[in-house]
């Protein structure tokens, strides 16, 4: 695919609001098309292209370039380039888990500061759940600075008049 | 037969097997729970064949038709013939407990036990004439109520949209509120809906907070598809805060802007009656107040100042409104908010539903949390408004 990820989602939303919509007159599919344009804004956002076909593709060049190198070994003027590195992106699945496993730990750490031992020092306790507190405050800031204002007017056919 | 459709009939009352149910429609490849009810042409027939039977008489049904509305209860609306007792052309609506809904499973009797309660009160209510909950009549619980004339206001509008006139807000504002203070005086106990009670456990000013909490606590505990430690956090300071309730009442659990019809400035009908319970009265009154429901507007849903429905309700009700219960009771709401929305993104990742507005809904947990863990913060204040000017 030549085109970028967020140019293709801006031009699937133009073409269901400009060419598809006005030509539907069934008020509950055209509320679905609006929930289709909802979920690609949000896409826009928070995708992009798949790592894991492009690693692919990095690794079929790095194999390439090498098995020319040592084919090509010690001829004159061969560029000694180096490939480029691969870079090490985490499956988005590893952070995912990673994220849950956090913020359990979280949970049961505010479970436990609920009821805390006796002798807990108050500023102490104080200062965890307001770190905890913090960690949870941004968690939800992240998110919503990823999410594109939602479309519920448009998906409920909020028609007045 | 009235005119607002009511069907006629003597002892049409509630019966059938068990029921109840509302929801999303299905796209054409529906999932299981959408194929058991089957496009509108076989669902017109089952209907036929039922009503038939329930009524001894040939009905026939025309004009089927799904409404867009909710991600509950599925909505068709529909035209009868050969009702005894009723108009030749009956107008009735039909909702059905999908378990491809937002909250399923179902059953249709909450609602039902509310709309029977409610008839010929101040609470103005459809009709419920037939109910169950067996599938194997419709596909899903089932309800059929007759149609009220009248149209929605939307609670969500874009930020372009003009704001309603005065007037005509103002005026159903005022029923808006009054409908509510009615519900809340209700006498239920000897009602059909005191069946919600729990002969062993009752809802008792002392509990009402609690039992509420511990039932949504529950639900988020089984749709959460990821934990949500702010979600944790708001429950145990609800926990922590709970109020005692001035009284036990029918709260309808979803009061706003979207749940009531209207024509020509009179508020026609309450709806959306599935999430009725027995609990505190403030429940509702948080449910109004919620910013999401403001549409943009400084009004709550849309209609009144909060001052002003506050003090119109409190002298309509006779309840005293405690501003830290309401409080409470908004930063519960915020949390119930972001549980339906976590409800949603699993109805969708299951394929229960392939609703496409489901995970949009979903995405608003985070927004939920966040306006949650502000409203803790911030606590009880004083409502905004001139207080006792007019909306």
């Amino acid at each position: 695919m030549n085109n970028s990820f967020a140019r293709l989602i801006d031009g699937t939303c133009a073409t269901l609001r400009a060419e598809v919509l006005p030509r539907i007159d069934d008020e509950y599919a055209r509320s679905q098309v609006w929930g289709v344009i909802n979920l690609l804004n949000t896409l826009k956002v928070r995708a992009d292209w798949s790592a894991g076909f492009l690693l692919q593709q990095l690794e079929a060049q790095r194999l390439a370039l090498a098995g020319a190198a040592e084919a090509l070994r010690g001829t004159p003027g061969l560029p000694d380039e180096a490939p480029p590195a691969v870079p090490q992106v985490p499956a988005t699945a590893e952070l995912l888990a990673a994220r849950d496993q956090g913020n359990r730990l979280i949970g049961r750490l505010l479970e436990w500061l609920a009821d805390p031992p006796p002798g807990l020092d108050a500023a102490a306790l104080a200062q965890a759940q307001a770190a905890l507190l913090g960690a949870m405050r941004a968690e939800v800031e992240i998110e919503l600075k990823h999410s594109p204002r939602p479309l519920f007017a448009q998906m409920s056919g909020a028609v007045e008049g | 037969m009235s005119a607002t459709g009511r069907p006629g009939g003597g002892d049409r009352g509630v019966r059938g097997v068990r029921g109840e149910g509302a929801g999303p429609g299905g796209p054409p490849q529906a999932p299981a729970a959408l194929a058991a009810i089957g496009d509108d042409a076989t669902l017109a027939r089952k209907v036929a064949h039922y009503l038939s039977a329930q009524t001894g008489a040939t009905v026939e049904v025309s004009g089927l038709r799904r409404f867009p509305v909710g991600f509950s209860w599925l909505t068709y609306g529909f035209t009868a013939r050969g009702l005894p007792g009723a108009a030749p052309e009956q107008a009735l609506i039909l909702r059905l407990g999908s378990d491809a809904g937002l909250f399923a499973p179902y059953t249709a009797w909450p609602q039902v036990w509310a709309l029977q309660s409610l008839e010929g009160t101040a609470v103005p209510v459809p009709r419920a004439c037939w109910a169950g909950d067996d599938p194997a009549v419709l596909g899903a619980p089932f309800m059929f109520c007759e149609k009220v004339a009248g149209a929605a206001v939307v609670p969500w509008v874009s930020p372009s949209a003009p704001p309603l006139p005065d007037g005509y807000r103002i005026a159903l504002g005022d029923q808006f509120t009054d409908a509510l203070a009615a519900l809340h005086g209700l006498d239920w106990r000897g009602r059909p809906i005191a069946r919600l009670e729990a002969a062993a456990a009752p809802v008792t000013t002392a509990n009402a907070a609690h039992r509420v909490i511990a039932d949504w606590g529950a639900l988020i505990e089984r749709w959460a598809m990821r934990p949500y430690p702010l979600a944790q956090w708001g429950l145990r300071w609800l926990e922590r805060n709970a109020p005692a309730a001035p009284r036990v009442a029918v709260v309808h659990g979803d009061y706003r802007t979207g749940n009531f019809l209207e024509q020509g400035g009179r508020i026609t009908a309450i709806l959306d009656w599935e999430l009725v319970h027995l609990g505190d009265p403030h429940e509702d009154l948080a449910w109004v107040s919620l910013p999401m429901y403001m549409g943009g507007s400084p009004y709550l849903c849309r209609l009144l100042e909060p001052a002003y429905f506050f003090g119109r309700y409190a002298a309509r009700s006779g309840i005293a409104v405690s501003m830290e219960s309401v409080h409470y009771y908004q930063v519960f709401s915020l949390l119930k908010l972001a549980a339906t929305h976590m409800a949603a993104a699993r109805c969708f990742e299951e394929g229960r539903s392939n609703d496409m507005r489901m995970p949009a809904m979903g995405s608003q947990v985070a927004t939920c949390l966040r306006q949650m863990e502000r409203e803790i913060r911030q606590g009880p204040r004083p409502p905004a408004g001139a207080g006792g000017g007019k909306g």
